[in-house]
């Protein structure tokens, strides 16, 4: 199998690429031509668009005017307010749902192989609910009058009745609660791969040493899946910079817009107000601050920073 | 040195890829505004040439879309040579999937829209005056008054399908019992003061007087229904002026802020889904938003009752259904208010002229005459035109009362007025979705006062229309 | 070995091994229980009585247990079983797609050192980050008025063929593993496709799995882009399939449920038939000593 090998290194050589190189691209070829052609295509459409006042038959070129209407500050704009709301809700979900996960997918372990099999399958399958299910129950569990679920569960606590998605002393925080209370499973099955992955050795010597239970999460665990836990961070982040859905049939982003989110606005410019252009740059604007936290989050980790 | 050539070189495949797969990004900006060129080249075909029409609709009744495929097929045995072809979407996501495929220029022939949102396709100049395309006398047969929710600045982009009202509806056999005249109120309309009089009456334990569905986007609806009551029909007075600043604006709020407070309707957020279970199960005596085809549900509940088998809502009562009118607050006149769903026209890379006519040919077809009139049977709203007036046969057992009330109601409602353009109908609508609502829905919480409110939106009116083009004071 | 050495401290005391092992269970079974809650209701109405509109329910018990929904469902549609079938169709190619594609751009990006390999992979991470909202306008374009693939599987399965999100798992995974690993493949002789095949495949069965199942999920429960790509009844996923039982005014809230219930079912079985791969680490350290 050697044989063949000297003789290909010495096109690429002229090239100036090594065999190694080529490698790379033949291992990525197919999945970069199904990104170029079905991501990245898409993605330099809207960033082209951004500059238009997009239509469909004759847009015009405007330069940065959709910049400048998204980022000139008024009372009435309500980009800043979804900022923040974004902000908030994201700051509060991702870490806070990354932690549930990582603690699951931990608390699994101990137990024999089919009881594993039965909580990973019971935190796996709400994911499986359809939408429509999960927003009529979610509704129903946030129903503002005295019978409401939550409402009751409060009444056994002597806590009065909340007026749930409709106050806006609640609202956000209503929002958070069904994030964190919603489906696990994606998270705890990546974690639990990733756990399943760190070799005994390092426990039994650990072991030796006299560590505790904790001691071993913080100095063994935790660093070994660091790579698992940068990847959910990061992707954690960009869906919830990007959470649309939630607001969008829970709270249409009310009351008073202290729950509409970046991803609502550039929604309803987009396909309510037609205004495409203007979404377009909302979104590479929020793709920017995206690229900036994500940034700062593999520094953070400090882990696999090369570029 | 290495690493740029590197660079360089990935950067090359990369726009190489992209070259090859998608190439025409131009086109998509630039797509050709074939109607008058390609227009003058096919006149040569003589009229019989076939044709493609696409229609784009929801199932606006539960046997809509089924019905639309008959009437597609009988309208191509009337013409042969046009073929049509139906994408079904479903309620709710119609919206999303209509505005994508327009954006992208490949808008189908014809769409189902709601009236408000004609601007957006207006001013994304994919609407199309069909008045140009039609017999004027086949246009004449639409009721002015349905045409002019889908026209701006006196161009008419579609035709109205039905212009529904959006009113109040009672548990009938209720107000009976409580000693109220129904009957008084289905005929002359009432005053916001008898209203609340009624709905105190109506309010005991477990039970409120009035409920309204307004958690969320429903907010609006309120603000809407009760407008028409205050003499907020529309957006703008006929000379053009935005309405929403007027004192009319703080009486209204300052009504709906007293009904919060005043423990005869709930103080919190009331799911959509909820009203009418509300009603029913005896929990609330009076609600909102309530449609004359409620009068089918309540019927349907009461005859599972009847039957026993488990499909009626549950605890629910048997009762009659009252559709009622908006009360009128103080001065006002009575009012009610309306929106109309139509058909409109849309360009995409296949218009041409020729094309225009055929499609205005099977959307005329569809929105008037038998076919109409059935449509109108399941919604129990009146047609609003002629050839469909003329076509329809009353179902059996249908309210008299309601039937009457329906028809009081509809004669009032006010279309908008002439001249508004499509941006001023844009910029109204971001205002109300993003100002007025967002505010609205706070004082529903009780987290503000009217005076607040009104504040709000006369500064946030102001700085969108300017303060000379708002109306200050009450409306004339 | 099913539990790791994390858990070895009480291995020795049966008492507290038991105590510990029932209080994690407890509080595991509670956490569960809330994310669990939807499921059941969904699953339960689909067995209930057939009504509409969902405002009726307000017990999680229906009033009686029928399979009448089911039956409306099914008596819906033509297409009702056909959407289903269309669905794994469409959810099979992606993951598919995703566990060749992404897996070998994964190991690529993560353990061959080629030029322009960091370039590419920001390129990769920066597209995630423009919400699809905006990007679905010339997806749709691309796909409707170049390709003209209108309600065919191919515009269904094609954007979600190799997805950066899992390109970006595999790499976090393939770095993880021991490099000497690869080196001293190296230098017996194997090339980089070897290499993938003998040894790094048989390493990632546990990714590869978790990577199968988080597609095939997310696939399945796609909803706007087949919408948008599908004109034709007989080609609908189950989830838009789904959609057509709301109307303007009520909704047929009953078999919508009882569709729901057995659409999930094709996930269940998918997650069982791929759990065993990630039941049991794969010890790397033996080969890297």
């Amino acid at each position: 199998m050697n044989a063949t090998k000297p003789k290909r290194q010495q096109v690429p050589h002229k090239l100036r690429f090594t065999n190694e190189d080529l490698w790379g691209y033949i291992f990525i070829a197919a999945a970069m031509i199904i990104f170029c052609v079905f991501t990245l295509y898409p993605v330099f459409s809207a960033v082209y668009t951004s500059f238009f006042n997009y239509k469909p038959f004759g847009s015009e070129f405007v330069g940065l005017k959709n910049y400048v209407e998204t980022l000139k500050y008024s009372k009435f704009n309500l980009f800043y307010k979804a900022a923040l709301n974004t902000l908030i809700y994201t700051a509060v979900v991702v870490p806070l749902s990354l932690l549930m996960s990582f603690c699951i997918a931990v608390m699994i372990l101990p137990f024999k192989k089919k009881t594993q099999s039965v909580f990973k399958a019971m935190y796996y399958l709400p994911g499986i609910a359809s939408g429509v299910a999960l927003s009529v129950v979610w509704l129903w569990l946030y129903d503002s009058s005295p019978d409401g679920i939550f409402n009751r569960l409060l009444g056994v606590f002597g806590i009065p009745a909340q007026n749930w998605l409709s106050s806006t002393k609640t609202s956000m925080l209503s929002l958070i609660i069904m994030a964190l209370l919603s489906s696990h499973g994606v998270r705890i099955i990546t974690y639990i791969a990733a756990l399943l992955g760190i070799d005994n050795s390092y426990f039994e010597a650990a072991e030796l040493d006299g560590a505790t239970f904790f001691q071993k999460v913080r100095f063994i665990v935790w660093p070994l899946v660091k790579p698992t836990t940068l990847f959910l961070l990061v992707t954690g982040v960009i869906g919830s910079f990007q959470v649309f859905m939630n607001a969008y049939m829970m709270t249409g982003g009310g009351p008073d817009n202290s729950t509409t989110m970046i991803g609502l606005l550039i929604y309803n410019n987009a396909f309510v107000y037609g205004k495409y252009g203007l979404a377009c740059a909302q979104a590479i604007l929020l793709a920017i601050a995206i690229a900036i936290m994500s940034l700062f989050q593999f520094r953070l980790m400090g882990v696999d920073v090369e570029y | 040195m290495k690493k740029i050539i590197a660079l360089l070189l990935t950067c090359v495949m990369v726009l190489g890829l992209f070259a090859g797969c998608g190439g025409g990004k131009t086109q998509e900006t630039k797509a050709p505004k074939n109607q008058p060129a390609a227009g003058a080249a096919s006149e040569a075909p003589a009229e019989a040439a076939p044709d493609t029409i696409v229609i784009m609709a929801p199932p606006v009744t539960g046997s809509y879309l089924e019905n639309l495929k008959v009437w597609a097929a009988d309208f191509h045995e009337l013409y042969p040579n046009l073929t049509v072809q139906v994408i079904e979407t479903s309620w709710g996501d119609h919206n999303d999937k209509l505005s994508t495929t327009a954006q992208a220029g490949e808008a189908p022939d014809i769409a189902e829209i709601s009236s408000n949102a004609l601007g957006t396709y207006v001013e994304m100049g994919v609407a199309i005056d069909i008045a140009q395309y039609m017999d004027a006398d086949r246009l004449a047969d639409y009721d002015a008054n349905a045409l002019k929710y889908l026209s701006l600045e006196g161009t008419t982009y579609g035709l109205p399908l039905y212009l529904t009202i959006q009113s109040i509806g009672a548990n009938k056999t209720m107000m009976q019992e409580l000693g109220i005249d129904v009957a008084k109120i289905q005929k002359e309309g009432w005053t916001y003061e008898e209203f609340l009089d009624v709905i105190k009456t109506g309010t005991k334990d477990g039970c409120y007087g009035f409920v309204f569905a307004n958690s969320g986007v429903t907010a609006s609806d309120m603000l809407y229904m009760f407008g028409a009551g205050a003499g907020l029909s529309n957006a703008f007075t006929p000379d053009l002026k935005y309405t929403f600043t007027s004192e009319n604006m703080l009486t209204l709020l300052s009504a709906i802020e007293e009904m919060t407070k005043s423990g005869y309707m709930p103080n919190y957020g009331v799911e959509a889904g909820q009203r009418m279970v509300m009603c029913q199960t005896g929990n609330a005596m009076i609600f909102g938003k309530a449609m004359p085809l409620f009068e089918a549900n309540f019927k349907k509940n009461n005859a599972a009752l009847e039957a026993g088998d488990g499909t009626a809502v549950e605890n629910s009562l048997p009762m009659d259904y009252a559709f009622l009118p908006v009360p009128t607050m103080l001065d006002c006149q009575e009012s009610c208010y309306g929106t109309v769903d139509g058909l409109i026209a849309l360009r995409n890379k296949n218009t041409t002229d020729e094309h225009l006519k055929n499609v205005l040919l099977f959307m005329d077809y569809i929105c008037s005459g038998e076919r109409i009139a059935t449509c109108m049977n399941e919604l129990y709203l009146d047609p609003v035109c002629q050839s469909g007036r003329d076509a329809l046969v009353l179902e059996e057992g249908r309210d008299a009362d309601n039937l009457a009330t329906a028809a009081r109601c509809i004669a009032m409602v006010q279309a908008p007025p002439e001249g508004v353009t499509a941006e001023m109908t844009s910029t109204a609508k971001k205002l109300m979705d993003e100002q007025i609502v967002p505010k609205f829905q706070l004082l529903l919480a009780g987290e503000t006062t009217a005076q607040e409110v009104y504040d709000h939106i006369c500064e946030a009116a102001y700085a969108a229309f300017g303060e000379e083009n708002c109306v200050s004071g009450k409306l004339g | 070995m099913a539990t790791t050495g994390l858990y070895s401290q009480h291995l020795h005391n049966k008492k507290v091994l038991y105590l510990r092992n029932t209080v994690i269970a407890i509080i595991l079974i509670v956490l569960a229980a809330a994310t669990l809650f939807p499921i059941c209701y969904m699953i339960l109405s689909g067995f209930g009585p057939n009504v509409s509109t969902a405002g009726n329910m307000r017990t999680i018990l229906p009033s009686r247990l029928t399979l009448e929904s089911f039956d409306a469902f099914f008596h819906f549609s033509d297409y009702s079983l056909r959407w289903i079938l269309n669905s794994f169709v469409v959810a099979a190619g992606a993951v598919i797609g995703n566990v060749i594609f992404a897996s070998m751009a994964g190991y690529a990006f993560a353990k061959i050192r080629f030029k322009g390999s960091s370039f590419l992979f920001a390129l990769i991470l920066v597209a995630m980050m423009i919400p699809y909202q905006v990007t679905q306008v010339p997806l749709y374009i691309l796909m409707v008025q170049k390709f003209s693939m209108t309600n065919t599987y191919a515009a269904m399965i094609l954007p979600g063929l190799c997805t950066a999100y899992n390109i970006f798992l595999c790499k976090q995974f393939f770095s993880g593993l021991p490099t000497p690993l690869i080196e001293s493949a190296k230098i017996e002789g194997c090339n980089q496709f070897q290499i993938f095949v003998k040894i790094i495949l048989p390493l990632a069965k546990t990714v590869l799995a978790v990577m199968a199942i988080n597609t095939f999920m997310s696939s399945w429960n796609d909803f706007f882009w087949p919408f948008l790509v599908t004109n034709d009844p007989s080609m609908y996923t189950i989830q838009v399939g789904l959609k057509q039982f709301k109307f303007a005014n009520e909704t047929l809230f009953a078999p919508m449920m009882a569709g729901a219930t057995i659409s999930a079912l094709p996930m269940f079985i998918m997650f069982f038939a791929l759990q065993k791969y990630f039941m049991e680490g794969v010890t790397i350290g033996a080969v890297k000593g």
